[in-house]
């Protein structure tokens, strides 16, 4: 696991101001206390498609997609990929301590967390896209529940589908916030045809106010 | 409860379980996602089959399918707990015969508090109307498993201790490091577990048998129960897009056979196994014959994740939460000051304690509602065992049974009403409890008199059922200055008890020298004479470097600490530290608070009252200061992390302004009182915290309500203190309802307060349309909020 200051820094808002050696071994020190203590884990599967009815089915689960932008980003595959991933829960427990006892340590901790499972994130989808090749299939950026019109309310459905309580003690509250917090769950197309990865994430994205929109990247 | 007679389980043989039920299913077609518990009503004939295979196989017990039969996941299905439950039972019931059946509990699939949602309370009502449903349909043993998380293990194990008579057996699951994912080890998960009467207790799912060597070897080293252990059929590993296990059967019943010879007496099978896996271990232990297993018994006391045994080396019990004599901590527990009492904790773990002491008797509050909420704080925050120290039985349940670990009671003395009131605690919730030596004529000045008592307590415990290696004694320690000939007699009594009783003992050391100038001479004297007798846990204050440099030399001289390594860590680099005062006095404050250097603002703001007035610091540098920073941060000049750093400093130079002005002129600074709360459903408190910390910085009083707080607090919260402004967060578009909820709520209740909201996915448009008198994009939009509010401008 590595984190990226650059990112981190991004996340915190960093917009080229001067700062000092202080604050650079804080983030380095919350960098190294986050790797320290994050247990990454994940669980995925792959399903068939189905398309029925404007609804794509993925076989062999209960899973039935409804909404429009997930259909468009599954539109040329034939098999989807459900994956969720976690930092574990001693990074929240961390977050919320130094959030109430030293809470520049603890705005840092969670941007140095956000980084992290982002990152965890992409090296899975390296190594699906390596694994996918084998089969002589492309895959799709990841999908999560979030962006555009698919409601963070499938959260429930997907770790159910995983059964990530019991494999990777990944959590859904009734508010559909993941617990652990540092969680993502997304889905990736498997496709016969190449290339099917967007270079702008952001323009696929409905959320217009998102701060780190600006400068082409997308969020967590 | 129905009366039903239960079977008689012999545990002193081997007793072999089931395989899974999931990988089963899987045969079966069952799609992912779907809840296997349906299947009880809707196939209940491949249910019945399966148990039937397993029987066929050799099973002892079948296992019902009921793991995730409770009302949280059942929430949005048409079926009822009653409904899954008992048909589970009833279908198992009928496979079994004369065979046993184990109801099954899994986890309730929600993290508990304080990380998660899930309250105790909920978890354990949730636990009793599964076991309430699956006793009275005839399971014979109550089978909690998979937990990871102890206090949910918990709270499972009451629930079936107060609504069945039936057998429990409970089993955990750990990761790759030895640990559950919410950080239990085998030796607390034994300490904590055994101690609240399970008859059984071990290791399933996530791990292969082999993985799992390790941490069944340190269950057979503690428990004094049988060792279950239902190991996964090797770790999952993905084939063709399908989950496989790679363990054979016949593998796996020649770890069944090692686990065996090492002592395990209930074996099964968990994840990825099936009848082949059950009927090879039925064939391995016919030639075997269970291990007689000697445990070493062990006096310790336990946090959900950190075990401290004491009679090893010597263990601190941190004393200073407790309000007798400090004027500072008993403020903190009138205003509900968490943070205060929190960093007490704080301090004395950093400090070397191994255990903290937890009092909160005040005539002023009500102590049974302050012990709980300080021990949940505690727990969340703290991974030091606790001490709880009450002098009323109610107070002392109501904090073991919420404890998340195996508490100390501080405690019982000889006194028979005393006895009798605390031991039946002690027993259930399985803590281990301080016995004092006095009883109805007070202490004895003689240390064989002393002894007398505590054999008498010891006795008792034992005809309650308790283990001695769970009682410590306190041989009570007398004043020189009153009581100086029988000083000494502590010492003896402290050799006595020991030599005769075998049992660990603890002292009250800082006693000794009430009356006396320069205390802590005595203090770590006595402490000094009192370890070499054989105290075990003195309970002192770790913030006096006399007494902790007095233990830690101890530990060396006595060779507890090997190599003295821990003393050689504490004291090498010693000297080096004393350097930086000198550099302080010429600082300017402003630049500090501007730069955010809040190590130096303490000292300084220390200086300049001696110069000048609380106020004039607080006009002169505090808000001036702040002001700068706050526009340099709307300019862009700075970003989020380099205006907390000058916050933070702010709020340690007011740390020492409030004490300044408390204990002078017995007075508050306020410039008015704000309540803040993140609203219901939502826990993201960062943001909520950041506008805490900056409006504490202009003077204003801040009630933090905490995370996930329920309208109904919020109200109760402002009507009770009068408050007239209040700011909410919510992060998610799903719990910007519950902000509108909160706001409506305090309308209804006609209450003259202004509202500020703010979080993410909130604007300005939002904001008016939830019915909220102002939006703050961010937190120094809350300071200018505030600050216009109460008319500071």
């Amino acid at each position: 696991m590595k984190i990226e200051k650059k990112e981190v820094l991004r996340y915190l808002g960093y917009k080229n101001q001067k700062i000092d050696k202080n604050l650079i071994d804080l983030i380095e020190v919350c960098c190294k206390e986050i790797i320290d203590i994050c247990k990454e884990s994940f669980v995925y599967e792959i399903f068939d498609i189905e398309r029925k009815n404007n609804q794509v089915f993925l076989l062999g689960s209960t899973l039935v997609l409804k909404d429009k932008d997930i259909i468009n980003h599954l539109a040329s595959s034939k098999k989807c990929l459900v994956m969720a991933a976690t930092l574990g829960i001693a990074v929240d427990n961390r977050i919320a301590y130094y959030s109430r006892f030293n809470i520049t340590k603890g705005l840092i901790m969670d941007a140095c967390a956000t980084t992290a499972i982002e990152n965890l994130c992409d090296e899975l989808q390296a190594e699906f896209m390596e694994n996918a090749l084998v089969d002589n299939l492309h895959i799709t950026n990841r999908y999560s529940p979030g962006y555009g019109d698919f409601s963070i309310e499938n959260q429930g459905d997907i770790l159910n589908v995983l059964d990530a309580f019991k494999k990777i003690g990944l959590s859904v509250t009734e508010s559909s916030i993941m617990l652990p917090r540092k969680s993502v769950t997304a889905f990736i197309g498997l496709s016969e045809i190449e290339n099917l990865k967007s270079k702008d994430k952001c323009k696929s994205c409905k959320n217009k106010d998102c701060d780190f929109r600006k400068d082409g990247r997308y969020c967590v | 409860m129905v009366d039903i007679v239960c079977k008689k389980i012999n545990f002193n043989d081997f007793l072999l379980f089931d395989g899974a039920m999931g990988t089963m299913l899987d045969k079966y077609g069952i799609k992912r996602g779907e809840l296997p518990e349906i299947y009880n009503i809707l196939h209940p004939e491949i249910i019945e089959k399966i148990h039937n295979d397993y029987i066929d196989a050799g099973s002892d017990v079948i296992t019902t399918n009921t793991f995730g039969a409770n009302r949280h996941k059942l929430k949005n299905l048409q079926y009822t707990v009653s409904e899954i439950v008992g048909s589970a039972v009833k279908i198992a019931r009928k496979a079994a015969g004369d065979r046993l059946v184990a109801l099954d509990i899994g986890p309730i699939g929600q993290l508990m508090e304080p990380l998660g949602m899930l309250s105790f309370d909920d978890a354990y009502e949730t636990f009793a109307e599964q076991i309430k449903i699956g006793a009275s349909e005839g399971a014979d043993i109550i089978l909690i498993e998979t937990m990871t998380d102890i206090y949910e293990a918990k709270a499972a194990i009451l629930a079936a201790k107060e609504n069945s008579s039936l057998p429990i057996i409970c089993t955990m699951s750990y990761q790759n490091d030895g640990r559950t994912l919410t950080g239990t080890d085998p030796i607390t998960m034994v300490n904590v577990l055994q101690a609240l009467g399970v008859d059984a207790i071990g290791v399933n799912c996530s791990l292969g048998p082999n993985e799992m060597l390790p941490i069944v070897t340190e269950l057979l080293k503690y428990s004094r129960v049988p060792v279950i252990v239902q190991p996964n059929a090797g770790l999952p590993k993905l084939k063709n897009r399908q989950t496989v296990f790679n363990v054979e059967a016949h593998e796996f019943a020649e770890y069944a056979k090692l686990m065996a010879e090492m002592g395990v007496t209930i074996l099964g099978g968990c994840c990825g196994t099936t009848s082949e896996h059950i009927k090879a271990i039925k064939n391995v232990l016919k030639n075997l014959e269970p291990v007689k297993r000697n445990v070493q018994k062990i006096t310790a006391v336990s946090s959900s994740s950190l075990t401290v045994v004491l009679g090893e080396d010597i263990k601190i019990i941190g004393e200073r939460i407790n309000p007798t004599g400090k004027k500072k901590l008993k403020e903190a527990l009138k205003n509900n000051n968490m943070d205060y009492i929190l960093t007490e904790a704080i301090n004395q773990r950093d400090a070397g304690a191994d255990i903290l002491d937890v009092n909160v008797g005040l005539p002023e509050i009500d102590e049974r509602e302050v012990m709980i909420q300080v021990i949940k704080e505690l727990q969340s925050v703290v991974n030091l065992p606790l001490q709880i120290d009450s002098v009323r039985p109610d107070v002392i349940e109501a904090a073991v049974r919420i404890y998340n670990g195996k508490p100390l009671i501080n405690s019982v003395n000889g006194k028979e009403e005393v006895m009798e009131s605390i031991f039946p605690i002690v027993k259930k919730y399985g803590a281990c409890v301080i016995g004092l030596t006095l009883d109805d004529s007070g202490i004895p000045s003689k240390a064989e008199d002393r002894l007398k008592i505590a054999e008498k307590i010891v006795r008792r415990a034992e005809e309650y059922g308790i283990d001695r290696a769970d009682i410590i004694i306190d041989c009570l320690v007398l004043t020189a200055s009153a009581q100086q000939s029988e000083v000494k007699e502590t010492i003896r009594a402290v050799e006595l008890v020991k030599a005769t009783l075998g049992v660990k003992t603890t002292l009250g050391v800082s006693n000794v020298s009430f009356g006396l100038p320069q205390r802590e001479i005595l203090n770590r004297t006595f402490l000094a004479a009192a370890l070499t007798a054989g105290l075990d846990a003195p309970i002192l204050n770790p913030l006096s470097a006399n007494m902790i440099s007095t233990v830690n030399a101890f530990n060396v001289l006595w060779n507890n600490d090997i190599n003295s390594k821990k003393y050689i860590n504490a004291y090498s680099s010693f000297e080096e530290k004393t350097i930086t005062k000198e550099v302080v006095k010429n600082r300017d404050l402003n630049k500090i608070i501007i730069d955010g250097l809040k190590e130096e603002a303490k000292e300084l703001t220390v200086e300049l009252l001696k110069t000048m007035s609380e106020m004039e610091i607080v006009n002169k540098y505090l808000i001036p200061s702040l002001d700068i920073v706050g526009k340099k941060y709307e300019s862009g000049e700075i970003f989020l992390p380099q205006l907390l750093q000058s916050a933070e400093t702010v709020k340690k130079a007011f740390e020492v302004i409030k004490e300044s002005l408390l204990l002078s002129t017995g007075t508050k600074l306020s410039k008015g009182t704000i309540a803040l709360a993140t609203v219901k459903g939502d826990i993201h408190d960062i943001g909520k915290n950041i506008v805490k910390i900056l409006l504490e910085n202009y003077g204003f009083e801040v009630i933090d309500l905490g995370k996930d707080v329920h309208e109904n607090d919020v109200v109760n919260a402002v009507k009770s203190g009068n408050i007239k402004l209040v700011g909410l967060s919510a992060l998610m578009t799903t719990t910007v309802r519950s902000m509108q909820e909160t706001i409506e709520a305090l309308r209804e209740n006609n209450l003259d307060c202004t509202v500020f909201v703010g979080g993410a996915v909130l604007n300005e448009e939002y904001a008016e349309m939830i019915g909220a008198d102002y939006y703050a994009k961010d937190a120094t939009e809350s300071v200018k909020i505030a600050r216009k509010f109460f008319k500071c401008e």
